[in-house]
């Protein structure tokens, strides 16, 4: 065997293959070039080998069988030729895995994705472990992209066309008992007897050919597809074309011999792989695994003792939200709040998330209690010497959060980290006159914060290496997605999309209604349309956050009184339950009509891009200001942080991407036509300027 | 030379609600772990620093078996620390904080969290033992025909439940429940009707006017599975406008002819829990707190069950006998209200020369319950009467008096079911 070699093969006495996989130097195992490579130089030897009687396929890893294809060969996006070849690549050694004269079983334990599973199906059995890490899936559209590897051809014949499309489109991966219940895998066992069951299920010999399925008689097939294809476009208004590629490929795949799938997976594959939507997605999952593993060079070195202990100031829906993240993560919190009032409506909603959580089999009723047991109300006297980090979450105000730091400094150890969440005041105001104000860091979590992946690691002027690395190493910790941004007013997103939200509320005034406002948006390929996401923040935030950063950004316009006059008519979106919408328990948000006495005209029909200009225009400029005044590094951070922060259209790669694709030029000549024909507010910044003079991009051009 | 100190750290309990009201959400491990982890809060202490827990409970839950060790778990003290639970009737939660005061004089460990907790809201309904036998052959019936034997085996009777709450209340050696020994005490030491509802008025009276005071051994209970978020922090046993009027209309339960102690006049039934932290000197020099006040002395005595009321005086005697503290050293005294009539006996025998000599084996008597120390903040009559948290409820209370009275002195004492009693010394901290 090879120093290289990534897969274990032992062949016991009753002729019982085994093939480990363990990738070296990896806590995961991956399928690129030199492992499928390998893998097909093991079937060789066991296709002719004399007296085998069957074949297991395992993983040494402690969490993970196989987490699917090695995706950095795919960004940047590689050659046709390179991609073509890796798809037939694995097609033929999986086809090749699937043909073996005796029968074949994967023993499943650990996550068991994409590629991993595409292997899993062409074995004749399969077997999974019961534990948690044990998730079984095809993430593939995703990205993008779709199961090439045999998938769409052999999952459908599998388990059958509605439940292979579910696993397909959602992308959601299933635990043990569930596969065993779709039927994708055959027996379900705990991880110590794996081995065992995988040898039992060889024991039944090869798969006998499956009954044809009622589902996959004509015309069902052809239903199944339509009906699949509405809610795709429903749920991503025909931004996405891998899902529907997926639906297309395994039902002309359904039926027919294995190779005719295989080569429709290959073209659909070939195909999607050229769309902006599909390097865009891969961009930013690469950004994704990336920000797992961010750190800066001057951070080297600077390790922080893990975090055992948090405590969170503030039970408000922030607060009780990043209490209720860190709690399920195994974190104790203390939660303080000023009186018992204010922390039951806090545990309420910590209560209110498990709960809901246990609903939908996140965690066992047993984990939810757990998760709730850790959460410890306290008042502002308690001591919190045994606490390794603290994290503000108080109302946006400046004098009381520097009470709140000065009275930190005193009860907590002098080294321990003190992070604010703030959206939006300066984090070297707030460390003010405290004795140490280089513990002070920004860790600013988005709403809501059992949703949103992102956290803004704000650094200010004076905050130490050591708390940045503390609070970087603690946002990856706890399972969330690091951006290092520094302290400006509104940092990064905040600061790029309130001109969005600012301009929506222009729009709504001129005499358009929310709804066609909010409709271009989602057409655009936003998750809520600008009007919608005032109406869920809270128009007081949004009003808080406009006028804030309209003091103190120059460039910045005052807001143009609407939602002033909304705030004081006590309107302050869904938490008063009227907004630019009506909003209920247990209803959708409906139009408000009362809202029209705040338009000053009735504006005349606008043009669809038109409105989707004005509303995202001041974005670009404003992420390029932010990259110009260096309020975060680079174009990729920027549209990571807005498509992860605000779901800002993945599909487009983020706003500067989407810059790119546009073109800078036009980007500036739309933007100056703005400025002249609608406001001068809107005029492009010196930085899109000079790029637009220089013919420079955000991104490099793609080879 | 003076013996080893033990310390008395930190302490909370919940507020004491009638049963099936405030509380009757939280179980009687939701109540425990509310006070641990508040002391735990309270004091910053690294839950690793514990070397047990102790938690005394009279009806421990059935899912909740050594309730102590899920009361630890649950309020994040690690694994790896054990925990116990006591069992001394209406004395548990005293039971729990001196036989962790005794752990540590014995050298066992330096750091214990100590307490108890009822909830009597949770007290179940029982089936009888011949209906138990009846479920059984049906869970064991295979045939149709079996099964419809087993099911024709049952009588509407055998659907009637025993109570459990009444069912411990109930002395099985005497046969008598508690009401009735507070009775027998009434009639031996001619306790009047009066003298009882006036002795449960003062303490309505004095609670009331304690619930500020009373507010800082507090801790509020968040209740879990309430559609609105709720924080209970009222004590609503106490009743601000209590009168003898309306204590003299009620009836007597225990005994309808002739009988003297009424629902006014006897304890509630309640739900609450309160939890302390002890420690041996090195640990409180380690920790860096200041310490309520630390245990100097503590006896249990054995009496008659059918005067269990009496316990008190037995216990105190017993004190005096093992550290020579006399009742009249003691600047605050909490003594558990079972029954006004009960207390009002113990005070009858207290003062008794003949008692001491025929009951007590000693030639004088034991002294005064003077009633500007007694109960300063009222007692279970008003407050309530959680049987298993209690006497750590007692402690807790003292502990802080004797902060608000700048005192030295403390006597903590209860009476037992089925002929105990039980008392503490507790002293301040200079």
């Amino acid at each position: 065997m090879t120093a290289a070699s990534q897969i274990r093969r032992e062949l016991d006495a009753s002729g019982i293959a085994t093939l480990t996989f363990d990738r070296a130097g990896s806590s995961a195992n991956v399928f690129d070039r030199a492992t499928l490579e390998e893998l097909d130089t093991h079937l060789a030897f066991l296709t002719a080998a004399s007296g085998l009687k069957g074949v297991v396929l395992a993983s040494a890893k402690p969490a993970i069988f196989i987490a699917g294809a090695d995706l950095h060969a795919f960004s940047p996006a590689p050659a046709e030729s390179v991609l073509t070849a890796l798809v037939a690549l694995g097609q033929n050694v999986f086809a090749r895995l699937a043909a073996l004269p005796v029968p074949t079983v994967a023993a499943i334990h650990g996550a068991c994705l994409g590629g991993g599973c595409e292997l899993a199906l062409a074995c004749d059995w399969r077997v999974a472990s019961n534990a948690k890490a044990t998730r079984i899936g095809l993430a593939e559209t995703q990205l993008g992209i779709l199961p090439a590897w045999g998938g769409c051809t052999r999952l459908p014949a599998l388990i059958g066309l509605p439940a292979a499309l579910k696993l397909i489109l959602g992308g959601k991966p299933v635990v043990g008992l569930q596969a065993l219940k779709l039927g994708l895998v055959d027996d379900v066992a705990p991880p110590e007897y794996l081995l065992a069951a995988a040898r039992t299920l060889l024991a039944r010999g090869r798969r006998p050919a499956a009954a044809r399925r009622l589902a996959h008689l004509r015309p069902l097939p052809a239903l199944i597809a339509r009906k699949s294809r509405t809610m795709v476009l429903a749920r991503t208004r025909g931004h996405y074309p891998a899902p529907l590629r997926a639906i297309d490929v395994c039902v002309q795949a359904l039926g027919r011999p294995v190779e005719t799938g295989l080569a429709l997976e290959r073209t659909a594959l070939l195909e999607l792989s050229r769309t902006p939507a599909c390097r865009n997605l891969l961009g930013l999952f690469m950004l994704q695994e990336r920000a797992k593993k961010i750190s800066r060079p001057e951070l080297a070195g600077l390790t922080s003792a893990p975090v055992r202990r948090v405590a969170v100031i503030g039970a408000g829906v922030m607060g009780s939200g990043i209490a209720q993240w860190l709690a399920a993560r195994g974190l104790s919190v203390l939660l303080q709040d000023i009186d018992a009032k204010a922390l039951a409506g806090g545990l309420h909603r910590i209560e209110t998330l498990v709960r809901g959580g246990a609903r939908r089999r996140l965690f066992t009723p047993a984990e939810a209690a757990a998760t709730l047991d850790r959460v410890t109300p306290i008042l502002p006297d308690a001591p919190l010497t045994d606490c390794d980090l603290v994290i503000e979450a108080a109302v946006e105000r400046l004098d009381l959060k520097q009470k709140i730091f000065r009275d930190l400094e005193s009860r907590t150890r002098p080294e321990t980290v003190l992070a604010t969440n703030t959206s939006a005041l300066s984090i070297d105001a707030l460390a003010g006159e405290l004795a140490n104000p280089e513990r002070v860091v920004g860790l600013h979590f988005f709403n809501p914060v059992h949703r949103m992946k992102l956290i803004e690691v704000v650094r200010g002027a004076r905050t130490s290496p050591a708390a940045l690395a503390a609070a970087l190493e603690f946002a990856k910790a706890i399972g969330k997605l690091p951006v290092i941004a520094r302290d400006q007013p509104g940092f990064l997103v905040n600061r790029v999309l309130m001109p969005a939200m600012g301009e929506a509320v222009r729009l709504f005034n001129e005499g358009h209604a929310a709804e066609t406002i909010d409709r271009h948006l989602l057409a655009f390929g936003m998750p809520m349309g600008p009007l919608r996401l005032a109406d869920e923040v809270g128009l007081d935030v949004a009003l808080h956050v406009q006028k804030d950063l309209a003091a103190r950004l120059p460039n910045f316009v005052q807001p143009d009184g609407t939602l002033e006059k909304m705030t004081a008519k006590g309107w302050l979106g869904r938490k008063s339950g009227c907004g630019f919408y009506l909003h209920g328990p247990g209803r959708r948000a409906k139009t408000n009509p009362a809202a029209a006495e705040f338009q000053s005209g009735r504006a005349s029909a606008m043009d669809g891009a038109a409105m989707t200009d004005r509303v995202i225009l001041p974005m670009i400029n404003e992420a390029a200001r932010c990259l110009d005044q260096k309020v975060i590094e680079a174009p990729e951070d920027v549209d990571f942080a807005m498509v992860l922060g605000t779901g800002w259209a993945p599909f487009r790669g983020g706003p500067l991407r989407h810059a790119d694709a546009v073109g800078v030029p036009e980007v500036v000549r739309r933007l100056e036509s703005l400025a002249r024909d609608v406001a001068p507010h809107f005029g492009p910044c010196e930085h899109l300027r000079h790029m637009a003079a220089q013919g420079r991009t955000f991104y490099p051009a793609p080879p | 030379m003076s013996a080893p100190a033990v310390y008395l750290v930190a302490g909370a309990r919940t507020p004491f609600c009638k049963a099936g009201t405030l509380l009757a959400e939280a179980d009687a491990v939701e109540l425990g772990r509310t006070v641990a982890a508040a002391v735990l809060a309270q004091t910053g202490l690294d839950p690793a620093q514990i070397d047990e827990t102790i938690f005394g409970c009279v009806g421990q839950p059935m899912d909740a078996m050594n309730i102590a060790r899920v009361i630890a778990l649950r309020a994040g003290v690690p694994e790896s620390v054990p925990a116990y639970t006591v069992h001394r009737n209406c004395a548990s939660g005293l039971e729990a904080i001196t036989q962790a005061a005794d752990r540590i004089l014995l050298g066992r460990g330096h750091v214990y969290l100590a307490g108890g907790t009822e909830s009597m809201s949770h007290y179940p309904l029982l089936f009888s033992d011949s209906a138990a036998r009846k479920f059984a052959t049906l869970a064991r019936a295979r045939t149709w025909g079996q099964k419809v034997s087993g099911l024709l085996q049952f009588r509407p009777a055998d659907f009637a439940p025993r109570v459990s709450l009444l069912l411990g209340l109930t002395d099985p050696v005497c046969g008598l429940n508690m009401g009735q020994t507070a009775e027998v005490l009434a009639r031996d030491w001619l306790i009047s009707r009066e003298d009882q509802d006036a002795f449960a008025l003062r303490s309505h009276t004095r609670a009331a006017a304690a619930r500020a005071r009373l507010a800082e051994e507090i801790t509020p209970v968040f209740p879990r599975g309430q559609k609105e978020p709720s924080a209970v922090s009222l004590e609503n046993g106490v009743r601000d406008g209590q009168t003898m009027e309306a204590l003299t209309r009620l009836r007597p339960i225990f005994e309808k002819h002739h009988g003297t102690v009424t629902a006014g006049n006897s304890s509630q039934i309640t739900d609450g829990a309160a939890a302390l932290l002890i420690m041996s000197e090195t640990a409180l020099a380690r920790s860096g707190l200041k310490p309520l006040g630390r245990i100097v002395a503590h006896a249990a005595a054995g009496c008659a069950p059918s005067r269990m009321g009496l316990g008190p005086v037995f216990a105190i005697a017993r004190a005096e006998a093992s550290s020579g503290l006399k009742l009249g050293d003691a600047e605050v005294i909490e003594i558990n209200e079972a029954f006004a009539a009960q207390v009002l006996a113990c005070r009858a025998a207290a003062g008794s020369a003949a008692f001491a000599r025929d009951q007590l084996g000693r030639d004088r008597a034991l002294g005064e319950f003077p009633d500007e120390i007694t109960n300063i903040n009222g007692g279970a009559i008003a407050l309530g009467h959680p049987v298993g948290a209690t006497g750590a409820r007692l402690i807790l209370t003292a502990l802080h008096e004797l902060r608000v009275r700048q005192a030295r002195r403390a006597l903590v004492t209860l009476c037992v079911g089925g002929g105990q009693g039980a008392a503490v010394w507790l002293e301040s901290c200079p």
